[in-house]
């Protein structure tokens, strides 16, 4: 059987804010235990190997890329999904500008997008261009060819700062 | 086929814990720092995972006698460092910006880029050029090795059973010292097909020490010794005019092989063209061209 012999991890995932008390093997990763145990399947598997963002989080308010993130490690880390940036069913800036620009096709690497462009805005409220695209360097996306997304996260700047 | 299926984790709070669970399981442990490397390889060998995240080694600290970097520091902690911006140590920073996407840069460490020892790796050869040293805490206590030493072969460093790398050390160096890293590799994002770090140390006009380090051109990084000791001694003047020759005989010194990333042929060949182009840059900084 496999995983037999598997010692299992009791970890608190501070996940959207909310305390999530989750028994983890030691291979499970954040992207399988957010999808497959917490149900929050915002997040997306892409490649597996981090190279392609669409299973970006926020952790401790960086994106980082949770397929490889042990979910045994992110215990008592603060983690945010596309599910928990919306203020009471009112989207996030960064959401209505994607909405707005187009920026959304298949929709695969929007919630990755989107997180990384919020761990952007935060840090740099008024991105250049260039900086906006070396920021989501790591996200993928196969339709758009980012003209629009990246109009999106700089009509998303001047949104947050009005 | 095997699958990567730890039988347990441990997530450590000292580097004695760490040191002692190392010991204990030997090559059946993995030690996790940033996972960059360890989730994608997934290796089935791994019984047990010593998560050594949380200890205390992620900084980056300028003293009187140099910088120490932490092993957990992270590649973009060390790209934004306000302690690397100053020459040459500004070359450890610039050597992460062609490494990964930013994202998993925000969790690789220094520390694994280093001890994974991939011959193609893009940390070495700056602290190599730099002369840094590896500081190791084991279960005999604490040592010391240069860099330069550290690498034994493909996937193989000299840390033994129960090791662990805790620091980077970077001697101050003397003045008017400056560094250049260079990669090629097919994104910005692919491991290298070749690397370069060169660095000079020029006294009164003078080329008082160089320092030729290239990657994924040998089993390990390699410094090209011949064609250093063809730059020591000489005035900025005379290294322009030789600058062709160095960067051939450099690229006589590796021992590249073909893989899938490049042929042999190729990699010799653009290790002399970077050589070639690190030299070039830095005379342009030393105002000797």
């Amino acid at each position: 059987m496999v995983g037999k012999g598997q010692k299992m991890i009791r970890v608190t995932l501070n996940v959207n804010g909310r305390d999530y008390v989750v028994e983890v093997k030691p291979h499970w990763t954040l992207l399988h235990v957010l999808r497959d145990q917490l149900g929050l399947t915002g997040v997306k598997y892409g490649c597996g190997t981090g190279e392609c963002g669409a299973c970006t989080v926020l952790i401790d308010g960086k994106p980082m890329t949770s397929c490889l993130v042990l979910a045994a490690s992110a215990d008592g880390r603060k983690i945010v999904t596309i599910e928990g940036i919306a203020d009471k069913g009112k989207l996030h800036p960064i959401q209505e500008a994607f909405i707005e620009a187009g920026a959304i096709q298949c929709g695969y690497c929007t919630p990755g997008m989107i997180l990384t462009a919020k761990a952007l805005l935060e840090k740099n409220p008024n991105p250049t261009e260039e900086e906006v695209r070396r920021a989501i360097d790591g996200n993928l996306c196969r339709c758009t060819g980012y003209v629009k997304i990246v109009k999106a996260i700089l009509e998303a700047a001047k949104k947050m700062k009005a | 086929m095997p699958l990567f299926r730890p039988k347990e984790y441990f997530r450590v709070a000292t580097v004695g814990e760490a040191v002692s669970l190392l010991k204990r399981f030997g090559g059946a442990a993995a030690i996790l720092a940033g996972g960059t490397d360890l989730l994608v390889a997934k290796p089935p060998h791994v019984e047990y995972i010593v998560d050594i995240s949380r200890l205390p080694l992620n900084y980056i600290k300028k003293g009187a006698r140099g910088v120490r970097i932490g092993a957990l520091a992270t590649l973009n902690d060390i790209a934004a460092s306000p302690e690397l911006r100053e020459e040459p140590y500004d070359v450890i920073a610039r050597s992460t910006w062609d490494m990964g996407t930013p994202l998993t840069k925000n969790f690789a460490t220094i520390g694994g880029n280093i001890c994974n020892a991939a011959p193609s790796a893009d940390m070495p050869p700056s602290l190599i050029a730099l002369d840094a040293e590896a500081r190791i805490i084991g279960p005999r206590g604490k040592r010391r090795v240069l860099l330069e030493d550290f690498f034994v072969g493909p996937k193989k460093s000299v840390l033994k059973r129960g090791e662990l790398l805790a620091e980077i050390f970077v001697p101050r160096a003397p003045a008017n010292t400056k560094a250049v890293f260079l990669k090629k590799g097919r994104t910005s994002e692919d491991i290298a097909q070749v690397n370069v770090a060169v660095r000079l140390t020029v006294d009164d006009g003078l080329c008082k020490a160089a320092r030729i380090v290239l990657g994924a051109v040998a089993p390990t990084p390699i410094r090209a010794k011949a064609a250093e000791r063809m730059l020591e001694g000489k005035g900025l003047k005379e290294i322009s005019q030789i600058m062709v020759d160095v960067a051939r005989k450099a690229a006589e010194e590796t021992k590249p092989i073909s893989d899938v990333r490049a042929p042999a042929e190729y990699r010799r060949s653009v290790a002399e063209v970077l050589t070639k182009r690190a030299l070039l840059n830095l005379m342009e900084r030393f105002g000797g061209a």
